[in-house]
């Protein structure tokens, strides 16, 4: 094993991605998904969550309130998301279906401490995203009744839960665990299971354009050729990660320790790379392989993530800062198992070769 | 032999030769994988997902409280005394001192709030569950009507949602008024029913049952009623199962496709295929059948499975074409297997976007019906969708389908499968092959009349992109997006014979030429449009997109010149000034649409 013709191979597969010029696309792919993430953003937790929608309109919601007298009534007029118009059902629901009012409220004459529970009927449109934020805001005043409700019939109760005051809480925050704890750690991993298809097809490439007989004519083995191809794959990672980390960034998505997640991603990754060069190396064609490989993949990607700790919770946790010793005993562990399936690749390319050179 | 026996007899074979590599050696490894997959997946189910564990740490000063919340995994809990606790509040990202949170002023700190205020939510209502008097606990029940309103495309401002009127004083109605019955004061189910629902309500795990809901929903007892926190408006990423469940498979199984058409390449394999005296349409759909017939028995033994209508299969069967047809063209111009990954990685997530996100709106939004995948929630959901639906959401999959396997099928010989060349001249070569020589006009008229719907799935792409940023932000993104899409696709046709045949360009068959991709474009874009999209093309998006469409002679003579511009400088600076034509063409065509639409705003 020679470092000098490892790393020519690992040149060699770089000058061919450049030269073909498609490692372009999965720039462009980054871009394309980092502009989805802001879409994210800004469209869907503006929809979902009033709070945010009102940093950019607000909005007076003109509604309607039927039937009897209640408590309710006060609390819509109170609040500042609603204008509020007393009128007859039959009217108020023309109303809506016209498209002139948000919903209709109807309150029937239960008394606040009756035995029977109030049955409120709220009418909105079917299909409409208005419906849907209305919905949520209605939903804030409706909880606030429902408490009212409860302290009056409270006599009634004969368990008391824990109590645990919580604050109201102000501005969006209903992506952030999404952001954080699923598109960050699966982002950042994209570009290791996108290296361990490409060393598939690097591998299995020189197999089937049969330009393995040139190569091995070369003063470099087969194992030095596969361990180069490995090393051009493992170095695209750190790359492409951290250039998802400073897309983030500039989306406005605030990531901490990007240093030990680009670590973390690349040994990881490196595992991954490995097991695709394995494969490869055994069906030396590229539709068994892949298939293989990605089948393969869904069961690994499965299984670490039933595991408590696994590297993409430690990414997340990264991300958030929360991380704690545990970080190093994960990486270690997967710095163990980089080494030892190497080792067993060291050996089966070793053979593959001689399989090669006698064949 | 009849064209039909020989793609019967192709079929055989490709269908022979894939199965028969693939049973030899992946099966047994295939099975062992797929057993382990199964067990995978119960152990999965049993542990949980570990993939947010200990995002938040929060301190708490009491054992019981700590219990509470030490269930969520999401948080460490750190137990202290009330003193210390406070002193250290920079060390957390929530206290909770004498039954009071206090969260740190950060988005995680929020965020944090957020999940634990979900959490107790969800403790006290467990504790109400069991209360004897179970209207005391629960005294306010909503029940939740949804009245239908066709949605309103051609008021001005619709887009992002629709606004209520603003004016003073109650607002009185146009229209009739129906009489709506008074509902009644008592809710018609027993106590124990109510009881029994909400235990199994809350004993769901909503995170996955979520998803199941999507693919069968349920139809709970308590009917249209639910408590003031069951209140939520449909979740906007459920619709992503459909991805994984209908779409992944089909585009696993296009891969295959993918790689045997790359096969026939290598080492010019291909050859003995196309010696045979067979059409060459027949050979690529005899290849493409068996593949085709997989698709769909995939896609009908997961709909038994899920035991949903039938008609599901409807929307997928354009999805699958359109798959194939991208299947075949990548295979075909890939030169290499990294670059096959390559583009196979990228198209797939454009198209799984494009499926997928109109689909997030599918019950909010008519936008939604440009991705057959709605059709397939509609048809989940029970909801009907008519045959002009189907039509507008899958025109577009089945025109572009067709246009990709025609350009396939015109370059499916040796000169082109087996060249060695660049990826760009490569596409341009196709394109070439479409192109006759002897009749540049017709064929430059058909080529832009046939760019139309992949104009149309661009520009939608692009309506999809920004159809939720901030109003006027939207609008001007779409507007540049949408010009340089046509301008791209009117100048592909010229661009690709100039390289060709630079001679054939004199000033007037330039002149010629343009006026016949100009008039092209009209007709292919008239004529779609009218046809599908006229739902889409009435909002203020669609001015944007299609504002060429008001009188005729205006938008000839926009594309006219557009084109005009880009053909002029490449005859006088070269290759070289196609990007910069390009840019000087969006941007009259920009101008051109804001005159337009400011005009239309006034």
């Amino acid at each position: 094993m020679k470092a000098r013709h490892i790393t020519i191979i690992a040149k060699k597969e770089f000058r061919g991605l450049y030269s073909e010029k498609t490692i372009l696309l999965a720039v462009l792919l980054q871009l394309f998904i980092a502009l989805f993430s802001s879409f994210l953003m800004v469209g869907l937790t503006s929809m979902y969550d009033p709070t945010s929608l009102s940093k950019y309109s607000h909005f007076r919601y003109d509604i309607a309130y039927a039937g009897n007298e209640s408590p309710l009534l006060g609390d819509l007029e109170n609040s500042q998301d609603f204008r509020v118009h007393r009128m007859d059902l039959s009217t108020a629901v023309e109303l809506l279906k016209e498209r002139r009012l948000a919903a209709v409220v109807y309150a029937p004459g239960t008394l606040p401490d009756a035995d029977e529970p109030v049955k409120l009927t709220l009418y909105t449109l079917a299909d409409d995203l208005q419906g849907a934020v209305v919905d949520v805001k209605l939903k804030d005043v409706f909880l606030k009744y429902e408490e009212d409700l409860r302290e009056s019939r409270a006599g009634r109760l004969d368990i008391t839960p824990l109590s645990v005051l919580i604050p109201t809480s102000s501005g969006s925050t209903s992506f952030f665990e999404f952001v954080y704890g699923l598109l960050i750690p699966l982002l950042v991993f994209m570009p290791g299971i996108i290296s361990a298809a490409l060393i598939i097809d690097l591998i299995t490439e020189e197999y089937q354009h049969e330009t393995l007989e040139t190569l091995v004519s070369t003063p470099v083995t087969f194992a030095e050729m596969v361990w180069g191809k490995v090393l051009a794959c493992v170095l695209l990672v750190p790359l492409q990660a951290g250039a998802w980390i400073i897309l983030l960034a500039a989306n406005g998505i605030a990531i901490e320790n990007p240093v030990l997640i680009v670590l973390h991603v690349t040994l990881a990754s490196f595992l991954l790379i490995l097991i695709g060069a394995m494969v490869a190396l055994h069906y030396r064609e590229r539709t068994a392989a892949q298939f293989v490989f990605s089948t393969a993949l869904v069961v690994i990607l499965l299984l670490v993530l039933a595991l408590p700790d696994n590297p993409l919770n430690l990414i997340a946790r990264l991300s958030v800062g929360t991380a704690g010793v545990e970080q190093w005993i994960v990486l270690g562990a997967v710095m163990l198992a980089v080494s030892a399936l190497g080792y067993v690749m060291q050996k089966y390319a070793g053979r593959a070769g001689r399989d090669l050179h006698a064949g | 032999m009849s064209a039909g026996r020989d793609i019967a007899t192709i079929a055989r074979w490709e269908g022979k030769k894939s199965f028969s590599m693939l049973s030899r050696d992946v099966l047994p490894i295939a099975v062992i994988l797929f057993v382990l997959l199964i067990i995978v997946t119960g152990f999965a189910a049993q542990s949980g997902l570990h993939i947010q564990d200990g995002m938040y740490r929060i301190g708490v000063d009491n054992p019981q409280v700590a219990a509470l919340f030490a269930s969520d995994a999401r948080f460490t809990v750190y137990e202290s005394d009330a003193a210390s606790l406070t002193a250290n509040r920079g060390a957390y990202d929530l206290i909770i001192v004498n039954g009071q949170a206090y969260a740190s002023p950060t988005d995680k700190g929020k965020s944090a709030l957020n999940t634990l205020e979900r959490d107790y939510t969800k403790y006290v209502n467990g504790v109400y569950t069991g209360e004897n008097d179970l209207f005391a606990a629960y005294p306010l029940w909503i029940d939740a009507q949804t009245v239908k309103s066709e949605l309103n495309f051609t008021a001005p401002g619709n887009g992002q949602f629709v606004p209520a009127p603003s004016v003073r004083g109650p607002p009185v109605p146009q229209g009739p008024v129906e009489n709506v019955p008074t509902p009644s004061p008592t809710l018609g189910v027993t106590k124990d029913e109510l009881r029994q629902e909400l235990v199994t309500l809350s004993s769901q795990n909503t995170q996955v049952s979520r998803y199941t809901d999507v693919l069968s929903p349920q139809q709970s007892a308590m009917g249209t009623f639910v408590t003031p926190d069951q209140l939520s408006p449909p979740l906007p990423f459920d619709s992503i199962i459909l991805v994984f469940v209908f779409i992944f498979p089909l585009y696993f199984t296009s891969q295959f496709f993918m790689m045997s058409i790359m096969n026939e390449r290598i080492e010019r394999k291909g050859e003995v295929l196309l010696s045979l005296p067979v059409k060459t349409s027949s050979i690529i759909i005899g290849k493409m059948l068996p593949y085709f017939l997989s698709m769909l028995a995939i896609c009908a033994a997961i709909t038994i499975y899920i035991r949903a209508s039938p008609l599901i299969l409807l929307p997928l069967i354009p999805i699958i074409f359109f798959f194939l047809a991208n299947a075949l063209i990548i295979g075909m111009l890939a030169r290499s297997f990294k670059e096959l990954s390559f583009i196979s990685i990228f198209f797939s997530t454009v198209a799984t976007s494009y499926l997928f996100f109109p689909s997030i709106f599918a019950n909010v939004h008519v936008i939604s019906l440009i991705s057959p995948l709605t059709l397939i929630v509609l048809t989940l959901q029970g909801t009907a969708w008519t045959a002009a639906d189907f039509v507008y959401s899958t025109a577009l999959f089945w025109l572009t389908g067709a246009v990709l396997f025609y350009i396939a099928a015109r370059n499916f010989n040796e000169e082109r499968l087996f060249s060695e060349k660049k990826f760009l001249p490569r596409m341009r070569e196709f394109l070439a092959g479409i192109i006759q020589y002897r009749h540049p006009y017709a064929s430059l008229f058909l080529l832009a009349a046939f760019s139309i719907p992949f104009v149309f799935m661009a520009q939608m792409m692009g309506l999809v992109l920004f159809f939720n940023l901030p109003m006027p932000l939207s609008l001007v993104l779409l507007l540049i997006l949408a010009a340089f899409i046509e301008e791209a696709a009117k100048a592909a046709g010229i661009y690709t014979l100039f390289m060709q045949h630079p001679e054939f360009f004199s000033w007037k068959h330039l002149a010629g030429a343009c006026a016949a991709t100009a008039i092209g474009f009209l007709v292919g874009e008239k004529f779609l449009l009218f046809a599908t999209l006229a739902e889409i093309t009435e909002s203020v998006f669609g001015s944007v997109l299609f504002s060429s469409l008001g009188v005729l002679w205006m938008p000839l003579l926009l594309h006219f010149a557009c084109i005009l511009m880009v053909a002029s400088s490449l005859k006088v600076w070269g290759r070289k000034a196609l990007v910069p034509g390009l840019l000087a063409a969006t941007a009259l065509h920009c101008c051109y649409n804001l005159y337009l639409i400011l005009g239309w705003l006034r």
